[in-house]
């Protein structure tokens, strides 16, 4: 996909995500834009590394760079692009991708059906797994490092 | 013929959008616990009920043309997710070995899964289904070291088919649940969010904030730095460690009894 058409898409996902800040979170539109596009603007400029960069990594760790850089402390304007981006709601960011998501993922469902019921119960033992170990040694060393 | 129907999909996801916000969040009890159900799990589950085994309002094809747009969707909440992360990074720092040494509790896919897969009777399934959460990666990873048309193979598709469905919302149930426990500090838990996957780290870490919405800043952080975490550390756990280590359990398990599926003779040097 070239980055022009994933502009193209995104433009429509981030003004469907101004519709859902409005509703769910009562934040007019025109005060999340600028937040808006400054999202995109990180996107944008994301992507455009991942080509030009001969490295190959993902272009979300370019994306993920530059929001972190734009908004670390002692950056300049990192007080403001940090109060734009808190205008558009993380939660209102996640429901249209999952909305996608579940539209995309109908197809699975038939393949659902013929797995069974033991692979299912692995699964929800394998999310379980990932999330108490993780959870639990995170427990244990924010209490020995005394973060909590 | 095809942007026609992709501009279906983006009104249908409009629709589910406004929909599931106006439903707005809902929590309740359950057991010792709150479970909280978020407009983004509305959303999911009305879209998979929208094919043709459903109310039939899209198609096949239009499924097809909606799954790129899921990658191109989750760009910007990496982008906020990024603007979380900055302003956090003296805690993050202060918090880092804790941050690193979780990365490990990924694991914890095996450690509670295998012995599960053994009790019900899996035969090198159980490698493809414990090794990881089974998402994009791990699939590569599995059809490159036995094929997708193997044990194994049907062992991570399946956790990945289970993971597309229903992982949002497992995760979402749980870390909201767990929240509600204060058996651990939410910083733990909104570490144990970053899972590697933008979707269930979204529902959880989501469910998370809608319990602590106090905390919201740092446990967007948190979350967000382990799953990049995740990200970058998972395909290398993956080979070097979680398949090694599940290939041995299983030889372990199996020591007495003729593997059933692959003849996987131990190699005693290499």
């Amino acid at each position: 996909m070239s980055i022009r058409e994933h502009l193209r898409i995104l433009i429509i996902v981030a003004a469907i995500t101004l519709v859902g800040n409005l509703v769910g979170f009562k934040i007019n539109p025109i005060e999340a834009l600028p937040g808006m596009l400054v999202l995109l603007g990180i996107v944008t400029i994301g992507l455009l590394l991942a080509k030009i960069i001969p490295v190959k990594l993902p272009s979300i760790v370019y994306i993920s760079l530059i929001g972190i850089i734009l908004t670390i402390p002692g950056f300049p304007g990192s007080a403001w692009f940090t109060e734009q981006a808190g205008k558009v709601e993380f939660l209102a960011l996640c429901t249209p991708i999952l909305a996608y998501a579940g539209i995309a993922s109908g197809k699975d469902l038939d393949d659902f059906k013929k797995l069974g019921w033991r692979i299912v119960v692995v699964s929800l033992f394998t999310f379980f797994g990932t999330f108490i170990g993780s959870a639990a040694i995170a427990q244990f060393m924010l209490k020995l490092t005394g973060q909590i | 013929m095809k942007k026609v129907s992709e501009w279906k999909i983006h009104g249908l996801v409009l629709v589910l959008v406004i929909v599931s916000e106006l439903i707005g969040a809902k929590s309740f009890q359950v057991g010792p616990g709150k479970a909280v159900l978020l407009p983004m799990l509305y959303a999911l589950v009305i879209g998979l009920s929208l094919g043709p085994k459903g109310f039939k309002i899209v198609n096949l094809d239009e499924m097809k043309i909606a799954s790129p747009l899921i990658g191109v969707s989750v760009l910007l909440l990496i982008a906020k997710y990024g603007t979380t992360i900055g302003p956090s990074i003296p805690l993050l720092i202060k918090a880092g070995p804790a941050l690193l040494a979780q990365e490990i509790g990924n694991f914890g896919t095996i450690l509670f899964a295998f012995p599960i897969a053994m009790l019900l009777g899996f035969g090198r399934e159980a490698i493809g289904a414990v090794h990881s959460i089974a998402r994009e990666g791990n699939i590569a990873i599995i059809s490159d070291m036995y094929g997708l048309d193997t044990p194994e193979g049907r062992g991570v598709m399946g956790v990945y088919i289970c993971g597309t469905l229903f992982g949002a919302i497992f995760f979402g149930l749980m870390a909201g649940f767990f929240a509600s426990l204060n058996i651990f500090h939410p910083y733990a838990l909104a570490m144990a969010c970053g899972v590697g996957s933008a979707s269930m780290m979204a529902a959880s870490s989501g469910a998370l904030t809608a319990a602590l919405p106090h905390m919201a800043q740092e446990i967007q952080a948190f979350a967000s730095a382990s799953n990049l975490l995740t990200a970058a550390d998972g395909v290398y756990a993956s080979v070097f460690v979680a398949i090694p280590f599940t290939e041995w359990l299983y030889r372990k398990f199996h020591k007495q009894e003729p593997t059933p599926t692959l003849p996987a003779a131990p190699k005693e040097e290499e």
